[in-house]
């Protein structure tokens, strides 16, 4: 028993020895799965972690639940997609310094049979007055993600308020979704990014695309030290710093997935 | 001389079972016989004395020993059950038990354990698996484990009821010899002869009473 | 379907490639186990000790308590720890959130019921002479409960291993408190969730027998620790 218990505690000190060595300064992002997923932050981040020797952790979420970790101080810096989420957490004094950094845009995704004919058609409110009428599964995020609440203000725009056993909340992140609309066979609409990540994954095509409703903006936050004392103010203002220097911006428009650029700067 | 034990106005009710005792004083370096029919309350007063149940009333003191608490008293009383209990381990990690508590050295609690297992006759047993021992030698080693300590008192519930009938005149002449290492000894038996064997005192307990005891024990 | 025997093929690739991400996220997944089934054992071990041993009143409800929390969500756990280590949150102020120390302690809040569970069993179970017979031989209670311990060790032994299946092998707690953080706090588990969301199924399940693996070889140390 003496023995068994050395070993465990000799196993816990060699978990201490091997473990990490922590960086001199962490600094916490939340952020969307979106730019995670995609492999974005894995190229952006570490110019700017080994330009200032620290360690971003980021934490992928919904841009919704992102905004909640700003507001609650438990992160640095948000880097979300939903202007109109953003401007109200900035409204409320939440954020302390908000940047435009990228864009890339929103794409409808359908099956290949194309059931409730979309393609070919020019207006996106048309667009989701067939999706609607035509009764096919529409998989809908459901998660309060940016993803989400642009989906809401497109049938919004449509005049049309989605509900009936053809529109499905998944609660679940992009990557998911998509593969449910594939299973289901249905519609869904997805960042233009997982989209490419997914697309030799499903059996989707992209039906609608290239509206100004479908533009889809990044904005970096710093979270408000007024508010969070705690927050890691000089570090934050340089990541919004890098972002949108020449060197950041350079990095995202020089990003590809599968051949394509998939975020733009201003 | 001061007894070993003294019982004073001792109550112990259990259900429609009842044992009283008025006054009850053992003196050291003697070994007692407790007779009485089944269920009269032998195991009963033995687990008394051992301090593992309390009487409802009375006191249980032990003049001849140590004064303190209980844990104290404890460690000078002993008491071996009818089937007793033996640790996972050898033999040897069986006597040791009591001898660690008490903080004997390891040279000395070997040589301790030797001379204890060659008194109930098991010797060079020390290494043999506790779990794989007959019914006598389980016994035997019980008895081992307790006297190993040296106790003030021994107190032995039935100690040859699973002592094959071969075995018994030896175990006997053990039990007779105890009171020579300074032990006092008290066991329960159902055999008035086998008290009268060893030259042991008798104690009978009838309808929840201790008899005078120079009554005869009928039972 | 060649999906399963592609994981499979992928599975010993990675194994066999030592990829330094796959390496933290296995050593995130075994540190803080390890860690949180210690603190457990602390804990639940001295619980379902003294449940066994001791009759009082609500006894019985306090045991039907432990069941059931066995049966809790560990998203729940996770809930519930958010609320006590975000910056809103009592423990607020020491940054805890997102750390492997936050994941440490809710894992260690899942398996504490296990533990204390599956040693109230052993000791119900065990021979009921044991206690006192200590107790006869000169030791205080609290000795007599170590020499139990040492009596039901194998029980008190599996009691650890299913805890630390439990905590290995779950993903609330550890996607919620510990954020899946790279090169931090994302373990295996975390890691197969994030593969999932990406479409990565073959990466995934690979991590997955990864897994396997790794709780394969724990549970062969223990099981030869117990031999001996």
């Amino acid at each position: 028993m003496l023995r068994l218990f050395s070993i465990l505690l000799a196993v816990v000190f060699m978990c201490g020895l091997f473990s990490p060595v922590v960086a001199a300064e962490r600094l916490r992002l939340a952020t969307t799965t979106s730019t995670e997923a995609s492999g974005l932050l894995a190229e952006l981040l570490p110019p700017f972690e080994q330009a200032n020797d620290c360690k971003v952790d980021v934490i992928a979420v919904g841009t919704g639940k992102a905004l909640k970790l700003g507001e609650s101080g438990d992160v640095d810096v948000v880097l979300v997609h939903a202007r109109s989420l953003e401007d109200q957490f900035m409204a409320h004094g939440y954020g302390s310094d908000r940047r435009d950094v990228m864009y890339n845009d929103f794409v409808l995704l359908g099956p290949p049979h194309d059931p409730a004919e979309a393609l070919g058609t020019n207006d996106l409110v048309e667009v989701m007055s067939k999706i609607a009428n035509s009764k096919v599964s529409f998989i809908s995020r459901g998660d309060e993600s940016g993803t989400h609440v642009r989906e809401l203000q497109l049938w919004q725009a449509a005049g049309l308020v989605p509900q009936g056993s053809w529109y499905l909340e998944a609660g679940r992140g992009m990557g998911e979704v998509i593969i449910m609309a594939n299973e289901r066979q249905g519609y869904t609409l997805s960042d233009r990014g997982t989209y490419l990540a997914f697309k030799d994954k499903v059996d989707l095509k992209m039906v609608f695309a290239g509206d100004q409703r479908l533009f889809n903006p990044y904005g970096v936050i710093m979270v408000n030290p007024a508010r969070h004392p705690h927050v890691k103010q000089d570090l934050a203002r340089k990541f919004l710093d890098f972002l949108t220097s020449e060197e950041g911006q350079g990095l995202i428009n020089g990003f590809q997935m599968a051949g394509e650029q998939l975020f733009y700067t201003q | 001389m001061e007894p070993v034990v003294s019982l004073k106005h001792l109550l112990f009710t259990r259900g429609s079972f009842r044992l009283s005792i008025e006054s009850l004083e053992l003196v050291p370096k003697k070994v007692y016989a407790l007779t009485g029919a089944n269920g009269a309350g032998k195991s009963t007063l033995l687990r008394i004395m051992a301090l593992l149940i309390n009487p409802q009333r009375g006191v249980v003191q032990f003049p001849g020993i140590t004064t303190g608490d209980a844990d104290h008293l404890r460690r000078q009383v002993t008491y071996v059950e009818q089937s007793p209990y033996l640790f996972q381990g050898t033999v040897s990690d069986n006597l040791a038990f009591g001898l660690k508590l008490r903080g004997v050295a390891r040279q000395e609690q070997i040589r301790r354990i030797s001379l204890t297992l060659s008194i109930v006759g098991l010797e060079g047993f020390e290494q043999r698996k506790a779990k794989e021992l007959s019914c006598g030698e389980t016994q035997r080693v019980a008895l081992a484990r307790a006297l190993v300590f040296k106790p003030d008192l021994l107190l032995l519930d039935e100690p040859t009821a699973n002592i094959d009938v071969n075995s018994r005149p030896a175990f006997e002449g053990l039990l007779a010899r105890l009171p020579k290492y300074g032990v006092t000894v008290v066991f329960s038996t159902h055999d008035r002869f086998q008290a009268q064997r060893i030259g042991a005192e008798l104690l009978c307990i009838r309808d929840g009473m201790l008899q005078a005891q120079d009554t005869l024990c009928l039972f | 379907m060649n999906y399963l025997s592609d994981s499979l093929l992928a599975a010993v690739v990675l194994i066999f490639s030592f990829n330094r991400e796959v390496q933290l996220a296995v050593w995130t997944s075994l540190y803080t186990a390890t860690v949180a089934i210690i603190v457990a054992a602390v804990f639940g071990v001295p619980v379902g000790l003294w449940l066994g041993l001791k009759r009082f009143r609500g006894r019985r409800l306090l045991i039907t308590l432990l069941n059931t929390l066995m049966a809790m969500p560990t998203v729940v756990i996770g809930l519930v720890l958010f609320g006590l280590f975000s910056r809103q949150g009592p423990l607020g102020e020491f940054g805890l959130l997102f750390t492997p120390i936050a994941m440490i302690a809710g894992q260690t809040v899942l398996a504490i019921p296990i533990v204390a569970n599956y040693v109230l069993a052993c000791v119900n179970g065990a021979d009921q002479r044991v206690i006192d017979t200590a107790r006869t031989l000169g030791a205080t209670q609290f000795q007599a409960s170590i020499q139990l311990i040492k009596e039901i060790r194998f029980g008190v032994m599996a009691a650890l291993i299913a805890g630390f299946g439990r905590v290995i092998g779950e993903v609330g707690v550890a996607m919620m408190l510990g954020g899946n953080i790279r090169g931090s706090t994302r373990t295996m588990t975390t890691a197969i969730a994030l593969e999932t969301s990406k479409g990565e199924f073959v990466f995934g399940l690979s991590l997955g027998i990864v897994l396997l693996c790794v709780a394969l070889i724990v549970n062969l140390f223990l099981n030869m620790l117990q031999q001996r």
